[in-house]
């Protein structure tokens, strides 16, 4: 791929609700933050990209409505959706515009506002004809797999309750993030109410209203500006077969990973992601996907993911700090949940970070996921390709 | 700098497509009908499917009642363990992002697949929820409603009868930075999406059709739009939609427009844009040197519009 890089990023702050603006508004908040990041105006963006799923606040097309939110008024803009992998999805987006040679500066954009809608009634919005009558959302297809990925890898509860905790104690560092718990326990995670046996309440991702933005400079103009910049080595996107008896859902198979993970880290030249990586924000709607994420993108060999965890190897002082943002865990306006990644990593690069800055930073991963079946996988450098 | 249009780094072929015939009702599935539609496609493009590697879905999830709805189509588009992309925009602003994947270099053959089932749902109503919710839904708006509207300020009246039909259908199309000798090849794209609220919006013009065209037209190097092309694809739903394609691409009045028919034999949602990109690439196939324009259109009096630039070469 033509050369791309993220030189701007900006984020609300995510909360279980914002009623404080309405949609367009909560769009303006990050898009103006990264603006002001990559010391542009709107007027020097060419093309935008959104990112949103659109029926979980009950619209259709709601990009014609919020694209003045992004400045997007009489400019290039359609919106991309994915489900989980919408941000992520959009990022990539992003990257190809900035890279065709139709645009030297493009704005992505992702938005999600759950509180205005009825998420569990988007979600089970699936196939009509097989697998409607058995929509279960997130929660009742985690709870089958993971209970398998327990028994096939040996992961534990306490496993599963220290990642928990370690999203929710790095997000006390983020000023954006919506769950911020510094004094979060491993028992506090493993008394929390049941949802799903094994799942507790604090194993899941929340809900939140959110917006996220990155700026995508093409290869010349990132190299005029001289500035820092966060290089697109590798972006690779699988999707999977969808319905319920093909798929297989165990977490030890999630194949869209590990195949987009092998294309992305050969297209950068990633041998040893936990040596060759700094930081990286992984897409974790669970606590155990954290674990089942360890092996598919090949962090530690299968089974060992426990083991990752348990020695602080992901952890801010760690070898490979995994998710200083503190994470899907901590912050998930969906739609937003995977610019929030490329922006986290991005901002990494740039050394915007604050205090959940993993010092030194040169080569970040970013991902996103969806219900199995989407997966994407990018591979950022604070140097040009 | 905003409008810095550059050059498409890279000239892309449309290699080939197929379009399902439209009807008002058609009994098959959504996944049936791609089926047809994606099979005819590789056919016409002598692609294999190995050779795909990416697709560009697009679809509304409103419009499908299904969320995520490119999830309906990922195994009979062939994008199982290879790269899917789903607009939500007119099928023709998905392969305007095929191009920028090939252009990239990301890609070198993408296939573009769109569809849309209007008879799932009275279609109007639903658009009803594409209209800003605080000002516009709550007066009963719809696209219809807007285009009406739009319709009375160019002196004219929409009439059942006389708009495009709407019913289920489905097109895809083979995309290449192969370009093989003979191919139509895309030179030019431009998309742009107008300003929201009608108040903000001049009706008596389509501006972001303009905007969209003029953005195509420098990248092909088009610099005299009037006589630059041997066929125009409008996607007119109304007859006074015509008169505004016209005006905003600043081509000359007798450019033949949709020979073959086009909408005015009926259309589906999300699908009309990439059915003229392919009329317009076998319009002028054979015929090396001519031009053709595609035109996708989408929201209310066409707040969106995509135009794609094809040479026959």
């Amino acid at each position: 791929m033509n050369p791309v890089a993220v030189v701007g990023t900006g984020q609300t702050n995510h909360a279980k609700a914002r009623p404080d603006v309405s949609q367009p508004e909560l769009i303006r908040e990050a898009v103006d933050a990264a603006l002001i990041d990559a010391e542009l105006t709107s007027a020097d963006i060419d093309a935008v990209v959104i990112s949103n799923m659109e029926l979980f606040e009950g619209r259709a097309l709601p990009e014609l409505w919020v694209a003045e939110g992004a400045y997007g008024a009489g400019k290039p803009v359609f919106k991309v959706a994915t489900g989980g992998t919408s941000g992520t999805s959009s990022c990539i987006a992003g990257f190809h515009q900035a890279g065709s040679g139709s645009f030297d500066t493009v704005l992505v954009v992702g938005f999600e506002k759950h509180s205005e809608g009825h998420t569990q009634t988007g979600m089970a919005l699936v196939d009509p004809f097989w697998d409607r009558a058995v929509a279960s959302g997130a929660l009742g297809n985690f709870a089958l797999s993971i209970s398998q990925y327990m028994a096939e890898r040996g992961v534990t509860e306490e496993h599963a309750a220290q990642v928990a905790v370690k999203a929710r104690r790095n997000a006390a560092s983020n000023p954006h993030a919506h769950l911020k718990m510094p004094d979060l326990t491993v028992d506090d995670v493993l008394n929390s109410r049941m949802l799903a046996e094994p799942l507790h309440l604090l194993d899941m991702c929340p809900q939140s209203d959110g917006a996220a933005a990155i700026v995508v400079a093409s290869g010349n103009n990132a190299r005029k500006r001289g500035s820092k910049a966060a290089w697109v080595h590798a972006a690779a996107t699988r999707h999977d077969q969808p319905y319920l008896g093909d798929l297989d859902r165990r977490l030890i198979t999630t194949r869209a990973l590990s195949s987009a993970a092998a294309s992305a880290y050969a297209q950068a030249g990633i041998a040893d992601p936990l040596r060759d990586f700094d930081v990286a924000e992984i897409y974790e709607p669970a606590s155990y996907a954290e674990l089942a994420w360890y092996e598919a993108l090949g962090f530690c060999n299968d089974g060992e993911a426990g083991r990752l965890i348990g020695t602080g190897v992901t952890s801010m002082d760690g070898e490979l700090p995994v998710n200083p943002s503190g994470g899907v865990l901590s912050t998930n306006p969906v739609g937003a949940s995977g610019v929030i990644r490329v922006a986290e990593a991005s901002a990494q690069l740039l050394d915007r970070a604050g205090d959940r800055q993993v010092a030194g930073a040169k080569t970040a991963l970013s991902t996103g996921y969806g219900v199995y079946a989407w997966s994407d996988v990018i591979v950022l450098r604070s140097e040009m390709p | 700098m905003a409008d810095a249009v550059g050059r498409q780094r890279r000239e892309v072929a449309v290699l080939g497509g197929a379009e399902i015939v439209i009807v008002p009702e058609d009994s098959r599935s959504i996944p049936e009908m791609v089926l047809e539609a994606v099979e005819g496609a590789l056919h016409d493009a002598a692609v294999q499917w190995v050779s795909v590697d990416a697709i560009v879905t697009a679809s509304v999830d409103l419009f499908d009642g299904m969320t995520a709805s490119s999830i309906a189509v990922t195994e009979v588009v062939g994008a199982v363990m290879k790269p899917e992309t789903r607009i939500a925009a007119d099928g023709l602003a998905a392969a305007i992002h095929a191009v920028h994947q090939i252009a990239a270099r990301a890609y070198s053959t993408v296939l573009v697949v769109a569809h849309g089932k209007a008879s799932m749902a009275p279609h109007w109503d639903l658009t009803e929820w594409a209209m800003d919710p605080v000002y516009l839904q709550p007066l009963g708006v719809d696209f219809l409603t807007i285009a009406g509207l739009q319709a009375n300020l160019m002196a004219e009246s929409n009439r059942v009868g006389r708009n495009a039909p709407l019913g289920d259908g489905a097109c895809a199309v083979v995309l290449s930075g192969s370009v093989p000798s003979g191919a139509a090849v895309i030179t030019g794209t431009g998309h742009d999406l107008d300003a929201h609220y009608p108040g903000d919006r001049d009706l008596s013009t389509w501006s972001g059709l303009q905007r969209a065209a003029g953005r195509a037209y420098k990248k092909a190097g088009v610099s005299d739009p009037a006589t630059a092309f041997a066929v125009a694809e409008p996607s007119c739903m109304f007859p006074h939609e015509e008169d505004l394609f016209v005006e905003a691409t600043a081509i000359e009045q007798t450019t033949p427009l949709s020979p073959s028919g086009g909408l005015m034999e009926g259309t589906a949602p999300i699908v009309s844009g990439l059915t003229r990109l392919l009329a317009a690439a076998r319009a002028i196939q054979g015929h090396p040197g001519r031009r053709a324009l595609a035109h996708g259109a989408w929201g209310p009096a066409g707040q969106g519009h995509a135009v794609a630039i094809v040479e026959a070469t």
